[in-house]
């Protein structure tokens, strides 16, 4: 019982030696120039922002995830039925068609009052 | 099984869509045709769902439930929708373009309730409440160009989330205790836990927050000011009667009273005091009426609630009859709240000032309804409180019974406030209010409906008695 929980606590550290050492050596063996602004500023790809990133974004983003959505969750309904659709028979396949028909309704409203145009 | 039963929901479904449909094809969004329409649609259904109140079913091994309790509500929302929908017949046109999405959202919203009343199992009832609430959220910031509907909508949409996002917690806690979402099933798989009670207690606020119990209220007054008038009414009716339904359903058949180790009872007992005596309280000092109709609608829900606590044959009777004399003595009061804005552009108390020169009838239907939520007899709201609080006396919750009793007393107050206004009070304009057609018949319908439920409630207390026959 005890060697049970030793051998939990040999692991242990040994994961918190493993990254203390690595930045330890890290640290002994790279060079170290002096601290330059340039040097302190976060890293990170791309080039800097221009003005203020808490900006607002375009509801029509919101808009095109909502008419994906519809699509997505169709696809899920979709995939199990497929797979069985021997053994489901008609009426199941009635059924999906029913579905399919409320989407697109949706599809087609979303459509029609230009939801998916980009003004 | 028997799909055939299912047709109340499945006829709902199909206009809703259909409303949508025809509002896209027809020239000028068939803004005549849609209204007319989906009244006589949800008409049609409602005398099918009267002939259909006695059919039971199962499906899916207890996850959908068509039962005479489900029925009843079943009932209860559509006669709610449709005078709604008859009243807000002159409003509607502050919705300009978006009329006939208008009817479709409130049919699905109706839709949802339906599902939700009828849910025997935690997932469908989740997804019966979110296609109701979602309804909401939009209709509740229907009008684009007011600051204050866009606001209360998104309030709505915050709030109602994270209420949401508790009511599922509390159900997922609940299943991992149990092992089953269906809730007769649950009756007897439960003990008394930690993590069973803090499940319970998530649940219970979860809905508290949908019939807007204090200490859940906050979000009511700000969205039922903020909100269209017709989709208030809707909002403080239907959405309403619909988690009560579920409220009923979850407690009475997975935790039934006189299990000793959990007493649901008590906690719903306090909230029920809190809400009877803050709602009421609050309520005296609002100046515009609307406002003064949330605060009221809070208090209403308080007295509701009591008749759960007591959860017995008054009780429980109480709760569905109450629900239905709600309907009408609510929309009735919302409806002439609704032709005086209309008319005046406000609902502020001033604008109701000498309302009973200018349109004798309106005062008139607004005194009814008000002194029928007050509980004065021979108004419908007498006999439901009777029930109510003679339930929770039966019970054993007399101190509920006598606070009940005397904040009924407040709120005579405030109710007789606007029927002041309305008789004392001098207004400049002197010219009666128009009304048209489909709103007339709504007021008369509420008129009709809480006078006669008052005079005469042995009809509806018997359909109410079958109702509740499945709990005990």
């Amino acid at each position: 019982m005890l060697s049970d929980y030793s051998s939990i606590g040999i692991f242990l550290l040994l994961t918190i030696s493993f990254p203390v050492i690595a930045l330890v050596m890290a640290w002994m063996v790279r060079p170290k120039p002096k601290q330059t602004e340039e040097k302190l500023t976060t890293y990170e790809c791309g080039v800097d922002t221009k003005g203020k990133t808490w900006i607002r974004f375009r509801v029509n983003y919101f808009l095109y995830a909502l008419v994906f959505l519809a699509f997505d969750v169709e696809t899920i309904f979709l995939f199990p039925w497929a797979v069985k659709f021997n053994s489901l028979g008609l009426f199941a396949f009635i059924e999906m068609v029913i579905f399919i028909a409320i989407l697109v309704i949706g599809l087609w409203y979303a459509w029609r009052e230009g939801a998916l145009e980009w003004h | 099984m028997d799909f055939s039963l299912l047709t109340t929901e499945i006829l709902v479904a199909l206009i809703g869509l259909l409303v949508l449909v025809v509002g896209l094809v027809l020239p000028d969004r068939g803004k005549q045709l849609v209204g007319k329409l989906s009244l006589l649609a949800l008409a049609i259904v409602l005398v099918y769902a009267l002939i259909a109140f006695p059919r039971e079913a199962s499906y899916f091994n207890g996850i959908y439930q068509v039962d005479v309790f489900g029925n009843y509500f079943k009932i209860l929302f559509l006669i709610a929708g449709i005078l709604v929908m008859l009243s807000a017949s002159k409003y509607i046109k502050r919705f300009a373009a978006k009329s006939s999405e208008f009817y479709g959202l409130m049919i699905l919203a109706t839709l949802g309730m339906m599902v939700l009343s009828a849910s025997g199992d935690f997932i469908t009832m989740y997804i019966g409440l979110e296609l109701m609430t979602i309804s909401f959220y939009i209709l509740t910031a229907y009008l684009q160009s007011d600051k204050r509907s866009s606001e209360a909508g998104l309030k709505y949409l915050i709030l109602g989330a994270i209420s949401s996002a508790v009511l599922l917690f509390g159900m997922s806690l609940v299943y991992a205790m149990t092992g089953t979402t269906i809730i007769s099933e649950i009756a007897g798989a439960w003990t008394m836990q930690p993590a069973m009670a803090a499940g319970l207690v998530m649940i219970i606020a979860g809905f508290a927050f949908k019939i807007s119990v204090i200490p859940f209220h906050m979000w009511a007054p700000d969205i039922y000011q903020g909100a269209p008038i017709p989709v208030t009414t809707y909002l403080a009716v239907g959405s309403k009667a619909a988690a009560f339904a579920a409220l009923v359903r979850v407690f009475m058949l997975a935790f039934p009273p006189g299990s000793i180790s959990f007493n649901w009872n008590i906690i719903l007992a306090v909230l029920a005091v809190l809400t009877m005596v803050i709602g009421n309280l609050i309520a005296l000092t609002q100046k515009n009426v609307k406002r003064l109709l949330a605060y009221s609608s809070i208090a209403q829900a308080g007295y509701i609630l009591v008749g759960l606590v007591a959860a017995n044959t008054y009780g429980l009777k109480g709760v569905l009859f109450y629900a239905m004399l709600y309907v009408f003595s609510n929309t009735g009061a919302f409806a002439v709240a609704t032709a005086v804005e209309v008319d005046a552009g406000s609902t502020d108390i001033d604008a109701f000032n000498g309302l009973a020169k200018r349109s004798p009838m309106l005062a008139a239907i607004m005194t009814v309804c008000m002194l029928s939520l007050a509980g004065i007899p021979p108004m419908a709201g007498f006999v439901g409180k009777f029930y109510l609080f003679s339930g929770a006396i039966q019970a054993g919750y007399l101190w509920v019974a006598i606070i009940g009793l005397v904040m009924s007393m407040v709120s005579v107050y405030y109710y007789l406030g606007v029927a002041k206004a309305m008789y004392i009070g001098v207004s400049i304009d002197e010219n009666p209010i128009k009304l048209d057609v489909p709103a007339q018949m709504a007021l008369w319908a509420c008129l009709a409906g809480t006078l006669l439920i008052g005079i005469y409630p042995g009809p509806l207390s018997n359909f109410v008695q079958t109702a509740i026959s499945m709990f005990l």
